[in-house]
C-alpha cells in the first residue's frame, strides 16, 4: 500500500514538474495591447537591456516577475494576463509567483528572483508585513520591487523599502462610496454594509474609507464581514439584515461586485423593489458592469488593471534607464460606473 | 425514586444535546431580538440552509463508512461551474444532469484512488481526498480562466435553477422539499438496505465486514459515490441560490459539511450514526449563524464559536467512550 502511494505521490510530482516545465517555455503573447487606457497613457522607451547584471534573459529580454497572492482570484488573474500581453512591449519576459494565499511561497518565491537575477518583481502580495525582510534581501541584490494594486505597512511604504507602488486605493473606493450615497440622499438615507473578507487589507480600508466620510445624514443600520469573499455568504448576511431592517434600507454597500450578486438575489427572494435601493459594489469586474446595465446594481467603482500594469511596466523601465520617478505611488484612476457613465469605460474582461 | 428521575433526565440531555441547544439558541435570541421568531426570519432560515444539508448529508455516509472526504470543495467548485457552462450546448435539463452525474463520478473516482492506493485509514484519505480536492478546483480554474459564470449570461432558460433557489412552496423552499426527499430516501437506504448495512459494518470493523462476504472495496466506493452524488446537488442548490459559479465556489463546505455531522451525533470513529441527526447538526450549525448575525455578533466571534460547537461536539463523543 505504501508503495503505491509513493508511487502516486511521485507521479504526481513529476506531472507538475513537467507541467511547470512546460510553461516556462511557452512563448509570450506579442500581441500589441489595445486599450482605452494604452491609448490614454504612452508607454514608456523600452529600455536598455541590463548586459553584464545578469538580469536578463538569453534574448536579452528584462525578466520581471509578478508575485501574486492567489489566481485563484479573477482579479489576479486578469492582472497576470495584462501583465502577459503588454510584456512583450516593453522588452520583458514576465514570470508569475503564485502564493496561494502562502506567504511563506511569496518569501522563496523573491528568494528565486534574487537568486535568478530578475530585473524586477511586482507584487501583490497576501500579507505584505511577512515580505518584508525579504523584499530588503531583494533590494539589497539590485532588484528592483514594485508594489501592485497593494501597498507596504505604514513605515515600510517608502523607496528605502520599494521602488514604486502602483494601484488604486480601496480607501478612496469607500469614500467614493460615500459621497455618491451622500449625493443620491441629501435628506439622508439607511445603508446596510456587507463587508469583504474579514481581516482582508481591502475589506479593512473600504470600511474605514466608507465610514471616515460619510456624515450623520447616512445611518448605517447594520455592518457585517463575510468569511471569505464568497457570494453565498454576502447572500447569507444580506438576508438576515432584510429580516431585522426590511424596508428600512434605502442602500446597500457591498465590498464586491460578486458579492452583490448575492445580496441582489436575497432582495429579489424578499420581493424588495431594487429601483428603489441603492446597490454600490467594488471591483469594476464584468458581473458589476452587467448589473449596472441590467439596472439591479445603481453604481459600481471599478480598478482598470490594464493601466495598474502599464504605470508599473513605465516605472520599471524608467528605473532600468537610470531615471528617477516623479513619484514613487501612482493612483490608478478609479472608474466611477453608473447607468449614465458606462459608456465611457471598456467592458471589463474579467 | 428521585434519583432515577435525575438520572432519566440526566440521560435525556444527554441523547439530545444538540436539540437541547437548539431550544437554547432560539430562546436567548428571541428574548434579544422578537423579530428572530417572526414567520420572514423562519422562512429566511430555511432558504439558508440551502446546498450545507445536501454536503452534510453525503460526508455522513463516508464518516459512518470510518473515513473522511476533502474534496467535496473540488467537486462542488467544479460540478458548478460545468453546469453552468453545460447550459447553453445542453439546455438547462441536460446542464442538471450532467451536473449530478459529474459529482457522482468525481465521488466514485475518490474511491476508486483510495481503493487502489490501499488508503484504508482517515489519516491517508484525509490527504488523499485534500489533493483530488485540489486536482478538481484546478480543473475548475483552467474551465474558468478564473472568471466567474453567471446563470443569468445563458442564452437559453435556467429556470429550473430559478425554481430551485429561490422559489417557495408554501413557506417551504423547493429545494428543502427536495431535500427531505432524498433525506428519507438515504435514511431508508442507511437503516434497510444491505449496501447501507455494509456502509456502517465498515466503519464499525472493516475486519468483520470482510469476514462477514461485505467487499470493502465496493462498499469503500460506494460510500464516496453517495458523497459525489451529493455534492453534486449541492453545488446545484448553491448555484442555483447565489446564481454565480467560481472555481472556489466550494470553500468550507468540507468543514461545515464535518462539523454538521459531527455535531449531530455521528462517531468521528464510523461505524454509528444517522442522517436525521445530521440534519439536526445542520439545522443548529444554520440557527447559529442566523442568531449571530441577528445579535450583531462579528464574523471573528462567529467563527471562535463555530470552533467552539466542534470541539465541544468531539470532547461529548469520545466522552461517550469512556
Amino acid at each position: 500500500m505504501k508503495k503505491r502511494i509513493a508511487l502516486l505521490l511521485t507521479v504526481a510530482m513529476i506531472a507538475s514538474l513537467t507541467a511547470c516545465g512546460k510553461k516556462a517555455e511557452e512563448p509570450a503573447n506579442t500581441e500589441p495591447a489595445q486599450t482605452e487606457e494604452q491609448g490614454d497613457a504612452e508607454p514608456a522607451e523600452p529600455a536598455e537591456p541590463a548586459g553584464d547584471e545578469g538580469t536578463t534573459d538569453t534574448e536579452g529580454k528584462a525578466k520581471v516577475a509578478f508575485l501574486t497572492q492567489s489566481l485563484k482570484n479573477a482579479s489576479q488573474a486578469f492582472a497576470w494576463s495584462q501583465f502577459q500581453k503588454l510584456a512583450p512591449e516593453y522588452g520583458f519576459e514576465v514570470t508569475l509567483i503564485d502564493e496561494d494565499y502562502d506567504a511563506q511561497n511569496g518569501v522563496s518565491g523573491i528568494g528565486t528572483c534574487i537568486a535568478q537575477k530578475y530585473t524586477a518583481i511586482c507584487m501583490n502580495p497576501t500579507d505584505p508585513s511577512a515580505l518584508i525582510p525579504a523584499i530588503m534581501e531583494a533590494k539589497e541584490a539590485g532588484v528592483i520591487i514594485g508594489l501592485y494594486s497593494s501597498e507596504l505597512p505604514e513605515g515600510y511604504a517608502t523607496t528605502e523599502y520599494r521602488d514604486f507602488m502602483c494601484g488604486t486605493n480601496d480607501v478612496l473606493f469607500g469614500e467614493i462610496a460615500a459621497q455618491q450615497l451622500m449625493e443620491a440622499f441629501p435628506d439622508g438615507c439607511n445603508v446596510v454594509e456587507v463587508g469583504g473578507q474579514s481581516g482582508h487589507a481591502a475589506q479593512i480600508n473600504r470600511h474605514d474609507g466608507f465610514f471616515n466620510t460619510i456624515d450623520d445624514s447616512v445611518k448605517v443600520l447594520a455592518a457585517k464581514d463575510c468569511d471569505e469573499w464568497a457570494s453565498d455568504d454576502a447572500m447569507a448576511i444580506m438576508e438576515d439584515f432584510i429580516v431585522q431592517y426590511g424596508d428600512d434600507i434605502n442602500a446597500v454597500y457591498c465590498h464586491w461586485d460578486v458579492g452583490l450578486t448575492g445580496c441582489i438575489e436575497a432582495m429579489k427572494a424578499a420581493n424588495m423593489d431594487l429601483s428603489k435601493i441603492y446597490t454600490i459594489g467594488v471591483d469594476g469586474c464584468a458581473i458589476g458592469f452587467d448589473q449596472v446595465k441590467e439596472g439591479t446594481q445603481t453604481l459600481c467603482i471599478g480598478q482598470s488593471f490594464t493601466q495598474m500594469t502599464i504605470d508599473a511596466f513605465d516605472c520599471i523601465t524608467k528605473i532600468m534607464n537610470g531615471e528617477t520617478l516623479e513619484t514613487d505611488v501612482i493612483w490608478t484612476e478609479p472608474q466611477i460606473v453608473t447607468k449614465d457613465t458606462i459608456d465611457d469605460y471598456e467592458y471589463p474582461e474579467w | 425514586m428521585t434519583k432515577t428521575k435525575q438520572n432519566s433526565v440526566l440521560e435525556f440531555f444527554k441523547q439530545n444535546l444538540v436539540l437541547c441547544g437548539i431550544v437554547v439558541l432560539i430562546i436567548v435570541t428571541a428574548i434579544a431580538e422578537p423579530k428572530f421568531l417572526g414567520a420572514a426570519n423562519l422562512n429566511n432560515v430555511l432558504r439558508q440552509l440551502g446546498p450545507l444539508p445536501f454536503a452534510a448529508l453525503g460526508m455522513t455516509f463516508v464518516i459512518i463508512a470510518g473515513f473522511i472526504d476533502l474534496s467535496i470543495v473540488g467537486i462542488i467548485s467544479l460540478v458548478g461551474v460545468i453546469t453552468v457552462g453545460l447550459i447553453d450546448p445542453l439546455g438547462q435539463g441536460g446542464a442538471l444532469l450532467v451536473g449530478i452525474l459529474l459529482g457522482a463520478f468525481l465521488g466514485w473516482l475518490n474511491g476508486l484512488v483510495l481503493t487502489t492506493c490501499g488508503a484504508m485509514t482517515q489519516a491517508e484519505v484525509l490527504f488523499i481526498t485534500y489533493g483530488m480536492s485540489s486536482i478538481y478546483m484546478a480543473l475548475a480554474l483552467i474551465y474558468t480562466q478564473s472568471e466567474t459564470l453567471r446563470l443569468a449570461k445563458s442564452e437559453k432558460s435556467y429556470s429550473i435553477f430559478t425554481t430551485l433557489g429561490s422559489k417557495n412552496l408554501g413557506i417551504i423552499p423547493v429545494v428543502l422539499i427536495l431535500f427531505i426527499v432524498i433525506l428519507v430516501l438515504m435514511h431508508l437506504f442507511l437503516r434497510k438496505t444491505i449496501w447501507g448495512r455494509a456502509i456502517s459494518l465498515l466503519g464499525g470493523n472493516k475486519d468483520a465486514a470482510y469476514l462477514v462476504g461485505f467487499n470493502v472495496k465496493s462498499t469503500m466506493r460506494l460510500a464516496y459515490t453517495i458523497n459525489g452524488l451529493m455534492s453534486g446537488l449541492a453545488s446545484i442548490a448553491l448555484l442555483s441560490r447565489v446564481t454565480t459559479a467560481t472555481a472556489t465556489s466550494g470553500t468550507n463546505y468540507e468543514t461545515n459539511a464535518i462539523l454538521c455531522v459531527v455535531v449531530g451525533g455521528t462517531t468521528l470513529k464510523g461505524g454509528k450514526g444517522s442522517v436525521l441527526r445530521t440534519m439536526l447538526g445542520v439545522v443548529l450549525i444554520t440557527l447559529l449563524g442566523n442568531c449571530m448575525n441577528m445579535l450583531g455578533l462579528s464574523t471573528y466571534m462567529q467563527t471562535v464559536m463555530r470552533g467552539t460547537v466542534l470541539v465541544v461536539a468531539i470532547w461529548l463523543d469520545n466522552r461517550k467512550e469512556l
